[in-house]
């Protein structure tokens, strides 16, 4: 779960890490409650990376200007993302930018700080970052250590350690995924402040953090009405551009069958991973949520029942078939109580493919015949 | 074969579970050594006709079990993970799908630090066909034979070893890594495992898309593995910056696609298959040039 800009900087305050001061709106007459004097600047509070490209951050002398502003920033999409709010914050100079971030390392297997000298730039596109693994449990002296490499001395070295260690700590107590700050601004004043700042929770984490109860819907916003849906009812869906709609158990096959109706010369639709040891009801919930997809021709479901039973799919399969009998839909079903399932699918006219490939051949050749049919052809 | 064979003794933390409890049936049904299970507050009961025990340390003592399968649930893993290796298990199979890769990221270091092994999380188990099955694979699908099987995914897994099977190429060990990005035992190990094992003679590797451990898997193949390697990836087709049902397959700033990975195979001499019943095909290729020469 991402969070918005204002959402991190709490966090980030609650921590200890010191924030400028802000107001949020959600209207430009609320921009009167701003008590720390022009200039301001207005950030669009969204979901998506790139605002400030987009042209979501913008500068305002008074308060006539700011609010003439805020009338377009807040009605501002970027990337398919939708302005939730308005952060409103002192214009701030800034003496020196840092970046400074705390992720999981996937090849090391455990935390990184994650940091250069160059901040409110692409970490990407930097070559003076600085990666540093994090021992556990966590000491302070690898926050000065990190500062040191980082290129710090004296009270600013101490500063900015003390940055990264209470960084690391809301990383831990939060299960957080990514940590960042972008950019950590040093003041004329030796003062050291998060201006910017992005926060990802751990979706497997979020059931024992009280702190975001409530939190994930709100943050579902952006995305698409049958992901969202899917998401809500414990399915992974990701649409694509293609006609053939697929549903497999198992997410290592449900992209190698996707692969496959690509190598044949069909188009895949979709990723749906209905779970190992499925229920009917929750099979069905997904084959509905692909039928809903206009973009969708032919369904193609793949199910290898090493302890999903196949006889079970196929209940679901029947109860699909009787609501929509039009649809065109190709069925692989093999292992656990084949036979049954074949004797279920028999009575209601369904053909069942055992074989993969073949599966996913006549799927293809099914997709081409009805993109061929003239728009309003189809059922 | 590698990990486990007939005489390893398992036993299953989680035991009396509903998930744990249904696949405890099903490895003692398919022969696997399983001496007790582990449940806090259970001890002294039974389940399938086997001995409950309150802790591992117990359980080690009382039936010397080298090696435990886990079920419990999500946010109780770390612990449990933890009280195994406290008590000397030596292989540690984690099945919890769901697990926070920060408690992840904790016991692998511990695993680390003792010497031990931990297979997954999120995995489907290990398997030596015909001997012994740890985790919740379908025995059934598997069959005894000399090909090495590493796999990040489950029912693709069985989908490539249901295809070795029909063709008559039967599995020395096939061991399921898991879909996390976090995790215990990885291809090297593996690899360095099955390139020493007397009764593998071609390995099969299939992964997926998401970070690079396919890349540097290929190097370590061209420098060390003296066997024939099949490889296979899923997700050409996958978008990036989408999560693909695993946790850790997502292409993330251009890395982890599907066409490097493929390529790092290509460029390191390795066989690429492109479809489940192509490894079949590669693999049964490559022993019949073992045979030849």
């Amino acid at each position: 779960m991402d969070l918005y800009e204002y959402e991190a900087k709490k966090i980030f305050s609650e921590g200890g890490i010191t924030v400028p001061p802000s107001v949020r709106i959600t209207k430009p007459e609320e921009l009167s409650k701003v008590n720390f004097g022009y200039p301001v600047t207005l950030k669009v509070q969204v979901l998506a990376g790139g605002r400030g490209k987009a042209g979501g951050i913008k500068f305002a002398n008074n308060l006539k200007e700011g609010q003439e502003l805020a009338q377009n920033l807040l009605k501002m999409v970027v990337k398919g993302s939708k302005t939730e709010s308005l952060l409103v914050e002192p214009k701030l100079i800034i003496k020196k930018e840092l970046y400074l971030a705390v992720t999981l390392d996937r090849e090391r297997g455990c935390p990184i700080f994650i940091a250069s000298a160059e901040g409110g730039i692409e970490i990407e596109s930097s070559d003076k970052v600085v990666t540093m693994p994090i021992p556990y449990p966590y000491h302070p002296f690898v926050g000065r250590e990190l500062a040191r490499q980082l290129g710090f001395t004296g009270s600013l070295l101490v500063k900015v350690a003390d940055v990264a260690t209470k960084l690391y700590k809301i990383f831990e107590e939060k299960d957080l995924d990514l940590a960042e700050i972008n950019p950590l601004m040093i003041t004329e004043g030796d003062e050291v402040l998060a201006l910017d700042g992005k926060i990802s929770v751990n979706d497997d984490s979020i059931g024992r953090q009280r702190y975001f109860d409530g939190w994930q819907i709100r943050h579902l916003a952006d995305l698409p009405e049958r992901e969202r849906r899917a998401k809500l009812q414990g399915l992974n869906l990701v649409e694509l551009d293609g006609n053939i709609g697929i549903l497999c158990n198992g997410a290592g096959l449900t992209m190698a069958t996707m692969d496959m109706v690509k190598k044949f010369g069909g188009r895949p639709g979709n990723f749906l991973d209905v779970g190992g040891g499925s229920d009917q009801e929750k099979t069905l919930e997904a084959l509905e949520i692909v039928n809903d997809n206009p973009e969708c021709d032919v369904m193609l479901l793949n199910i290898l029942g090493g302890i999903t039973a196949c006889d079970e799919v196929a209940q679901a399969l029947v109860q699909f078939i009787k609501k929509y009998p039009e649809r065109i839909l190709v069925v692989r079903l093999r292992g656990n109580n084949q036979d049954l399932a074949e004797k279920i699918l028999a009575e209601s006219g369904l053909k069942l493919i055992p074989d993969l490939e073949a599966a996913v051949k006549e799927a293809v050749e099914k997709s081409k015949s009805v993109s061929k049919k003239p728009v309003g052809a189809k059922a | 074969m590698i990990l486990i064979d007939k005489n390893t003794k398992v036993m299953v933390q989680g035991a009396t579970g509903k998930m744990g409890s249904s696949h405890t049936k099903r490895m003692i049904a398919y022969g696997t050594k399983i001496v007790a299970g582990v449940t806090p507050g259970k001890g002294g009961t039974q389940v399938h006709g086997l001995p409950v025990y309150d802790s591992v340390k117990e359980t080690v003592e009382q039936t010397g079990a080298t090696c435990s399968v886990i079920f419990v649930p999500p946010y109780l893993a770390l612990d449990a993970g933890l009280e195994a290796l406290e008590a000397g298990v030596e292989l540690i199979v984690l099945i919890t799908e769901g697990i926070p890769p920060q408690d992840t990221a904790k016991l692998v270091a511990q695993v680390k630090q003792r010497g031990a092994r931990l297979v997954g999380p999120n995995c489907p188990g290990v398997i030596t066909p015909g001997q012994c099955l740890v985790g919740i694979l379908p025995g059934q699908i598997f069959s005894p034979g000399k090909v090495g099987m590493i796999s990040r995914s489950g029912t693709l897994t069985y989908e490539i070893a249901l295809a070795l099977t029909d063709a008559g190429l039967g599995q020395s060990t096939c061991v399921g890594v898991g879909g996390d990005p976090i995790k215990g035992i990885g291809y090297q190990e593996l690899l360095e495992m099955f390139n020493d094992d007397k009764d593998t003679e071609v390995i099969v590797l299939i992964g997926e898309i998401g970070g690079t451990a396919e890349e540097t898997a290929a190097e370590y193949i061209k420098r060390n593995v003296k066997k024939p390697v099949v490889g296979f990836i899923a997700g050409v087709t996958a978008p990036p910056g989408k999560r693909m049902g695993h946790a850790g397959a997502i292409i993330s700033g251009g890395k982890g696609t599907a066409d490097s990975k493929i390529a790092a195979f290509k460029e390191n001499g390795m066989h690429v298959a492109m479809t489940p019943s192509e490894v079949a095909v590669m693999v049964a290729e490559a022993r019949k040039q073992l045979a030849k020469a």
